[in-house]
């Protein structure tokens, strides 16, 4: 454009036609002096060379189309320089080993260190070869620009440089002269195997081999992937997993497991490494992948049962790094495999130490000399229950009892803070591990049928009066644990019941340490469990708060009504809330001494309450009576039903005795109450009252007199009921046929309110919805339901439709 | 970068002008550029001399124009104000393109 308007403008159009450059210079000419230039390029010459000279006259055999001639020649020209280089540098520095050899161990020592300098040489030749024919491409690309852009492209050939590079793979890596690929591929192999036994080897030089691999691109036809891709990686994963296939099942024999999974905790760590250094980073996910195919997952069940050493030994001594390290190389064993193994045994063995713990109770029971015979005497014991504890001298049955039922929950919980911990550090809290753990715990507790009693007496020595000096803080990590547990039982409608008894213990007998933390442990219940479940247990603390307050106004009626002789307080309790043993009603005659003060009592009562009826509990009481001996006068206090015993001998002269029977006619208690009261009273440590003949067991043609000669340093005593804190067998069944009797009531309500709801619906439907509903009160059998639907049918609440196995629900 | 712009070659015509020029502009020419390369090495890029087989006019408007490319190097297009075109002679145009094409200019 610019150039014709200039030439419109001055008016002279002639313009003289460039000469053509150097058509004076016959092609022949041109292609000897540059064939020249690149053989003095290949032989490091450059500088002696003129670039524009040699530049011209690649331009000019484009340009006058003798563009292919160019081509080739020099393709020839760099084939030929390519193999002479094979010859005068490679070739000689080929390693005596050889191209074959097995993934075996290359022998050690000086042997080892020989080979490693021989492969060295030769990838250092190779490199140096490599290095060599890029430098000079480089040049002759610069010297053929011209061509690369004027001939090659436009002819859809690739650029010189990559020519070059293709002819570098096609003679000298793949040779078809000398064996160089062979040899390249088994030095670089047998240079990683040298450093994996040990060795010390020039990383940089495999480095620089394996990066000109990677550089290399094999043809099209094949795939174009890099040489390293088609010709090494292969090769080194399959001779890799050769060899940690060998190695573990070498190093699982020589090793413990905890040196094992160290040791292949380093080898991953070293193939990374290797990767990152000197080979190439997409083969990483390979490499640990075949490690772990080949190190871990066919092994896992090996190592964790490894015996001294696997996953028992490493919890047995806490081994938290050992641990740590399992899991986290476990964890990366593929489809979970690594940690479901170990969350089965992990599990497994939780079960194992959960039994021990379970038969540790049994067997100490059964050292001791109660068995289920003896259980009778065991309420008899005189020994105290606040005394189990100190019992240290005469370890009664009882005291064992509750002293294996305290060890038994404190094993458990010793048993969960070890875990919970492992679970922390170890195992990094994992929820998956958790699962397992909970599983186990729950499953040997609920394997312990004494499990609900156990956890209750454990909570009910730590609310106690006197047990222990605790402070609130212990007492409140004890209580929380103890909810940890709770959680996993089954039958908690077994431990309410238990629960209650010890609870309403604990307040009839004034022996909580504190309202605060009965009042919390309440709480936590009600938490876990919802309103329903401690709402008896809260009804036993409001009777026990009105009983408070009612006194004072008691006492108020009295000032107006003409008092009484003794002191007399009175906790009312509703029925209801309170545990069944403890208000059932029992028998007993109040002696006269003690009748004018019910009486008022009473009225004092009905005058406050109509349409209630008050039934005397004296098994539940205590009392403090002054006691005249022969030396000094006494304060007693002891149990309601002892006073009554007591007081039969208050007119009683020195000499005078009292058979059994005379005693049960005119006291009218039942034989275990009276036994157990006369045993407190005559066999324990205070004997108030001597029994004819001397013993340990009340029978009932014993005679007992008033002990006039009693002596005791203190001027206040305590005599202590007896009562067995843990139950006997054939209490312990009596508890179960309650927990069954309640239970089916439970589920009837259970299968009404479910029914009342749909009308009508399948058996299973109904069986499946009962058994999840009282889940977490405890676990319903099928039968059990079954029966109830039975008995719910009979009575008409229920009747079966048409099509089998339906119900429906009749209101 | 500023011994860069300090430095300096030599470009012979083949009528025998010399002319000195920064390197910073002979290198806008790509053949220059590979020519005068140290790594490569050439007797030009040791000698810091080229010989262009163009006459000296060519040549003193190839480096004119390279100037001009250098200087434009970094503007856009719509601000770029004078026309190189305008200054070519069209007596010289065919020559130049010639040269043009040999020097990737």
């Amino acid at each position: 454009m610019a150039m014709s308007m200039g030439a419109a403008r001055r008016g002279k159009p002639k313009i003289r036609p460039p000469k053509r450059p150097t058509s004076e210079t016959p092609i022949k000419d041109t292609w000897s002096k540059l064939a020249h230039a690149i053989r003095e390029i290949q032989n490091h010459n450059a500088s002696k060379l003129s670039y524009e000279e040699h530049y011209r006259y690649g331009y000019n055999m484009v340009l006058h189309k003798h563009g292919d001639q160019l081509y080739n020649g020099v393709k020839a020209l760099i084939s030929e320089h390519l193999d002479r280089l094979a010859e005068e540098k490679i070739v000689p520095t080929f390693p005596r080993s050889g191209g074959t050899r097995g993934a075996g161990k290359l022998g050690g020592g000086a042997e080892a260190i020989e080979r490693a300098l021989e492969g060295d040489r030769f990838l250092k030749a190779i490199k140096s070869a490599w290095e060599d024919h890029t430098g000079s491409m480089r040049k002759i690309r610069d010297i053929l620009k011209y061509m690369d852009k004027g001939y090659s492209t436009a002819n859809g050939l690739p650029l010189i440089y990559d020519v070059g590079l293709t002819l570098f793979l096609s003679h000298i890596i793949r040779s078809s002269k000398h064996p160089i690929h062979t040899h390249l591929i088994s030095t670089l192999l047998s240079q990683v195997q040298l450093e994996r036994d040990g060795e010390t080897i020039t990383r940089s030089t495999v480095r620089e081999c394996t990066d000109i691999l990677l550089r290399l691109n094999v043809p099209e036809r094949e795939g174009g992937k890099t040489v390293y891709v088609t010709d090494f990686e292969p090769e080194f994963l399959r001779r890799s997993a050769e060899f940690y296939g060998l190695e573990a099942v070498e190093e699982l024999d020589k090793n413990d497991a905890a040196q094992y999974l160290r040791r292949v905790e380093r080898r991953l760590a070293e193939e990374a490494d290797r990767t990152v250094h000197y080979l190439s980073t997409t083969t990483h996910p390979a490499l640990q992948e075949l490690l772990i195919a080949n190190l871990l997952t066919p092994h896992l069940q090996s190592v964790l049962d490894m015996p001294g050493s696997g996953l028992v030994t490493m919890l047995d001594s806490d081994r938290l790094p050992d641990l740590r390290r399992l899991y986290t190389l476990y964890l990366k064993v593929p489809k979970d495999e690594g940690k479901t193994a170990l969350r089965t045994a992990l599990r497994a063995d939780i079960e194992e130490r959960g039994k021990a713990v379970n038969e540790g109770t049994i067997e100490r029971n059964d050292a001791g000399p109660s068995t289920a015979t003896i259980g009778q005497d065991d309420e008899d014991d005189p020994k105290g229950k606040g005394k189990a504890k100190s019992s240290s001298t005469s370890a009664s049955p009882i005291s064992n009892a509750i002293n294996s039922a305290l060890r038994w929950v404190q094993d458990v919980l010793d048993l969960k803070d070890k875990f919970d911990g492992i679970l922390e550090t170890a195992f990094m809290g994992d929820k998956q591990v958790q699962v397992s753990i909970n599983e186990a715990f729950q499953s040997f507790i609920n394997a312990n049928p004494r499990a609900p009693e156990y956890l209750s007496l454990f909570i009910d020595e730590n609310l106690k009066k006197g047990t222990k000096a605790r402070s609130d803080i212990e007492i409140e990590s004890a209580l929380e644990k103890t909810i940890v547990l709770f959680r996993f039982l089954s039958d908690k409608d077994k431990f309410e019941r238990y629960y209650k008894n010890h609870l309403a213990r604990r307040l009839l007998y004034a022996r909580s340490a504190s309202d605060d933390s009965e009042k919390q442990m309440v709480t936590k219940l009600k938490m876990e469990m919802g309103f329903q479940f401690t709402q008896k247990l809260e009804g036993m603390f409001t009777d026990m708060r009105l009983s408070n307050e009612s006194a004072n106004s008691f006492r108020n009626y009295q000032n107006r009504h003409g008092t009484i002789s003794i002191d007399l307080s009175v906790n009312v309790l509703t029925a209801s809330y309170w545990p069944q043993p403890i208000v059932a009603t029992s028998t007993c005659t109040f002696p006269s001494a003690l009748q004018p003060a019910m009486e008022t009592f009473q009225k004092y009562y009905d005058s406050r309450h109509s349409g209630r009826r008050l039934t005397w509990q004296g098994n539940l009481g205590t009392a403090d009576v002054r006691v005249r001996f022969k030396n000094r006068s006494h304060d007693l206090n002891l149990s309601t039903h002892a006073l009554v015993v007591l007081l039969l001998f208050e007119d009683s002269k020195a000499g005078d005795s009292l058979s059994y029977s005379e005693i049960k006619s005119s006291t009218d208690l039942p034989d275990a109450d009276l036994i157990r009261t006369l045993q407190s009273l005559a066999c324990a440590k205070f004997r108030v009252l001597s029994k004819i003949p001397k013993g340990r067991d009340v029978n009932p043609s014993d005679k007992f007199e008033f002990n006039e000669s009693f002596t005791s340093p203190l001027a206040r005593i305590k005599i202590m009921q007896v009562a067995s804190k843990v139950e006997s067998v054939k209490e312990r069944e009596e508890t179960q046929e309650m927990v069954d009797e309640e239970r089916k009531h439970q589920v009837e309500a259970c299968i009404v309110r479910i029914m009342k709801d749909r009308k009508t619906m399948s058996h299973n439907d109904l069986i499946s919805e009962v058994a999840h509903q009282l889940s977490s009160r405890f676990s319903p059998s099928m039968s059990l339901i079954k029966k109830r639907i039975e008995g719910l049918i009979d009575r008409e609440y229920l009747e079966r439709t048409n099509d089998m196995g339906s119900y429906r629900y009749l209101a | 970068m500023s011994q860069e712009e300090e430095d300096f070659v030599l470009l012979e015509s083949s009528d025998g002008y010399t002319f000195v020029v920064s390197k910073k502009i002979a290198i806008a020419s790509g053949t220059l550029k590979t020519m005068l390369d140290e790594e490569a090495a050439f007797e030009e890029a040791k000698n810091k001399t080229c010989k262009i087989q163009q006459r000296g006019v060519i040549l003193l408007k190839v480096i004119e124009y390279l100037a001009y490319k250098v200087q434009y190097a970094e503007f856009n297009a719509e601000d770029i104000k004078e026309d190189f075109s305008d200054r070519i002679d069209p007596y010289i145009a065919l020559e130049l393109l010639t040269a043009a094409d040999f020097l990737e200019a």
